[in-house]
């Protein structure tokens, strides 16, 4: 088959920047990364970008079609070229690009590093036998976790570290709860303090993009919020992300609905809410800051207060609350929507897509 | 048709002016609302991060009684409301284990069980999809070709396994009702990134540096003003712009309306039902455009 595709080249030499048009011959079962390697080999051998496995599990090939993070050896090519479709190929983003495809996967590597992605066994010596024993209900709470490949494509869409570069991000804190939820490891605490830090958990925006990226299922936001429940279980709560969340339960469990106007104090303290009192003025004027009294107490609303004591009882607490529903939540296809129903009032959205677009970040300063 | 319809925390009482024009719209598209008394938050995350097993009960529980009304579908108004619902609702129709397990426990508490008989749907979806062509003949006022910047936010899109709506990431629905309303649809990448609301109070700083991205964008693009399906998204955009004004030196004054705003001006809702007052950013720069000549 005949397939087109633009790549955004890149060279760190010249610092120039160009988004370049390649026409091959490709076998029908070829995948991106087929693709790329026939560009390189027959059209311009100064192509850079990475691969090893090819088979979806050393995790190098990470890079974005049409502005979405995808590894280019699980992308099948022929669906794309039977649509007519000439997709846009460029670099990951919140990582700097080094040439063309490559990203530095270094700051990648120090947020991996910085969780301390090792196990610690709490003992010196092996037991009698050699080996401790563990059954697979006591390792289901990381199966998810484990089968991450580290190939940065939930980092390249995280939004809150396009904000704060600093933030640990998902696949750093998918990696840490690989470490809390092990039955080997016995530095939980340590560990849940050492990523309840300033750039840790309560940084996540919950976007939601690192879940629908990652290619192997890991579902990262789902572990950050694992870390949360298991920090709140421990009692490190010191967090204003913390105490915010605590404050819904609090509200559940009290009114039923969110007491919106406590939120700020008890999440802030009640220094800097004061501190913010201008910018309360502003959003109380218009209504904006409902007063606390009478509370909007929800109908009924002794069930939900008994509804906590009773669940209290039946060890679902913590992680195992997020763990219970990820057989249920496997079962659902991960699938682009594409619903013939639709076809007459979709739209087919215009050719900005995050990867071509000037205004993206990822296409700024390099080094 | 009839739903049940949930309106979340904001709507009842920071955002009640997402209430009064949705329940003005709708009797105007068709659709019969039947409002849950005795339901609580969803949680907003928040509980499903701090108590996961609870944010399942309290969940449960709002589908129970919204089953218990006999309608098929839970009618959202709310990005946050939508995924939290969604997912409990994906969890607990998935695994029967489970979903005996919680509805037990409602039962116990004297809420009515639940069976895994409900949908739920956002208002944006049932519009854009089962009410579209009579949204056509409702908004017969226009919009007179009001530049309209749609802004999605993230949980009515992501993760798509539990939305199954749209592609994430090129949605049409929006585009779609602002076509159908007689504005124009800008577009922007930003369209589809977080407004930084979850974190706005713990990491200000941070969610001020993703809210920045689709005001400034949609500003360049030449938005007359943004719709968001989301009452979250819509506090960030129009409460916080102030802040963004007052670090970057910018003056935005984006006008930012509720996705049933938008289609409340083109249908000629009542100003005491669209209560553009309540907002903090002035919509007077659009009014003036929209009684100003064709």
């Amino acid at each position: 088959m005949d397939v087109a595709l633009k790549i955004w080249r890149y060279d760190p030499e010249s610092g120039e920047r160009a988004l370049k048009r390649y026409e091959v011959e490709a076998p029908e079962w070829a995948c991106l990364l087929d693709v790329l390697d026939i560009v390189k080999d027959q059209v311009d051998g100064t192509l850079a970008y990475r691969k090893s496995c090819r088979m979806m599990i050393c995790g190098s090939c990470g890079m974005r079609m049409d502005g979405r993070a995808i590894l280019a050896c699980k992308e099948r090519m022929k669906p794309i070229v039977d649509r007519g479709h000439v997709p846009v190929i460029s670099a990951m983003g919140n990582m700097p690009i080094v040439k063309d495809l490559a990203v530095d996967m270094g700051p990648f590597w120090q947020k991996i590093r910085a969780m301390k992605p090792w196990i610690e066994p709490g003992y010196e010596e092996y037991p009698e036998g050699g080996e401790f024993r563990h059954s697979q209900e006591q390792m289901n709470p990381i199966h998810k976790e484990a089968l991450c490949i580290m190939c940065g494509c939930c980092v390249s869409e995280c939004n809150s570290m396009e904000a704060d570069p600093d933030f640990l991000g998902p696949a750093a804190l998918a990696k840490g709860f690989r470490f809390v939820g092990d039955p080997r490891d016995q530095a939980k605490v340590e560990r849940l303090e050492l990523y309840n830090s300033e750039h840790g958990i309560w940084d996540c925006t919950r976007c939601y993009f690192c879940n629908e990226r990652c290619p192997k299922g890991v579902d990262p936001r789902d572990a950050i919020a694992k870390l949360g429940a298991e920090s709140i279980k421990e009692g490190i709560d010191r967090d204003m992300g913390a105490k915010h969340a605590k404050w819904f339960v609090r509200s559940a469990v009290t009114t039923g609905w969110l007491r919106e106007t406590e939120l700020v104090p008890k999440t802030q303290g009640l220094v800097s809410a004061i501190k913010e009192t201008k910018f309360a003025l502003s959003l109380a004027k218009r209504g904006k800051v409902p007063p606390p009294f009478p509370p909007h107490v929800a109908d009924k609303q002794h069930e939900a207060r008994m509804l906590r004591d009773l669940i209290a009882t039946q060890g679902r607490d913590g992680a195992l609350g997020h763990v219970q529903g990820e057989r249920a939540l496997s079962r659902i296809e991960h699938a682009v929507m594409a619903d013939p129903d639709h076809a007459g009032r979709r739209r087919d959205a215009p050719e900005i897509t995050p990867g071509e677009a000037p205004v993206n970040r990822d296409i700024g300063e390099q080094p | 048709m009839r739903v049940a319809y949930y309106k979340g925390c904001l709507a009842s009482l920071s955002a009640k002016e997402l209430d009064t024009s949705t329940q003005a719209l709708a009797p105007m598209l068709g659709l019969e609302l039947e409002e849950l008394d005795a339901v609580t938050c969803c949680g907003a995350g928040d509980i499903h991060e701090a108590e996961p097993d609870y944010y399942l009960h309290l969940n449960a529980r709002i589908l129970a009684y919204a089953q218990a009304t006999g309608a098929d579908t839970l009618m959202t108004i709310c990005n946050v409301c939508t995924l939290n619902l969604r997912q409990a609702n994906h969890m607990l129709q998935n695994d029967a284990a489970l979903l005996a397990r919680v509805s037990e426990n409602l039962e116990k508490v004297g809420a009515p069980p639940y069976s895994g008989g409900v949908e739920v749907r956002h208002f944006l979806w049932m519009v854009a999809d089962d009410f579209y062509d009579q949204l056509k003949l409702v908004a017969h006022k226009g919009l007179k070709g009001l530049k309209v910047a749609p802004f999605y936010g993230c949980q009515i899109l992501r993760p798509s396994k539990l939305m199954g709506f749209e592609d994430p990431d090129r949605p049409w629905s929006l585009e779609a009702i602002i076509d159908a309303c007689g504005g124009e649809a800008i577009d922007y990448p930003a369209k589809i990134k977080c407004c930084g609301f979850p974190i706005i109070q713990a990491r200000e700083e941070t969610a001020l540096g993703e809210l920045i991205q689709p005001i400034e964008q949609a500003m360049e693009a030449g938005a007359d003003a943004m719709v968001t399906p989301c009452p979250l998204c819509h506090l960030s955009l129009d409460a916080w712009q102030q802040k963004l004004e007052a670090s970057t030196g910018k003056a935005f004054r984006m006008p930012i309306l509720h996705l049933s705003q938008l289609i409340g001006v083109a249908a000629g809702l009542e100003k005491s039902e669209l209560r553009f007052r309540r907002h903090v950013v002035s919509m007077e720069p659009v009014l003036a455009k929209l009684e100003g000549p064709s």
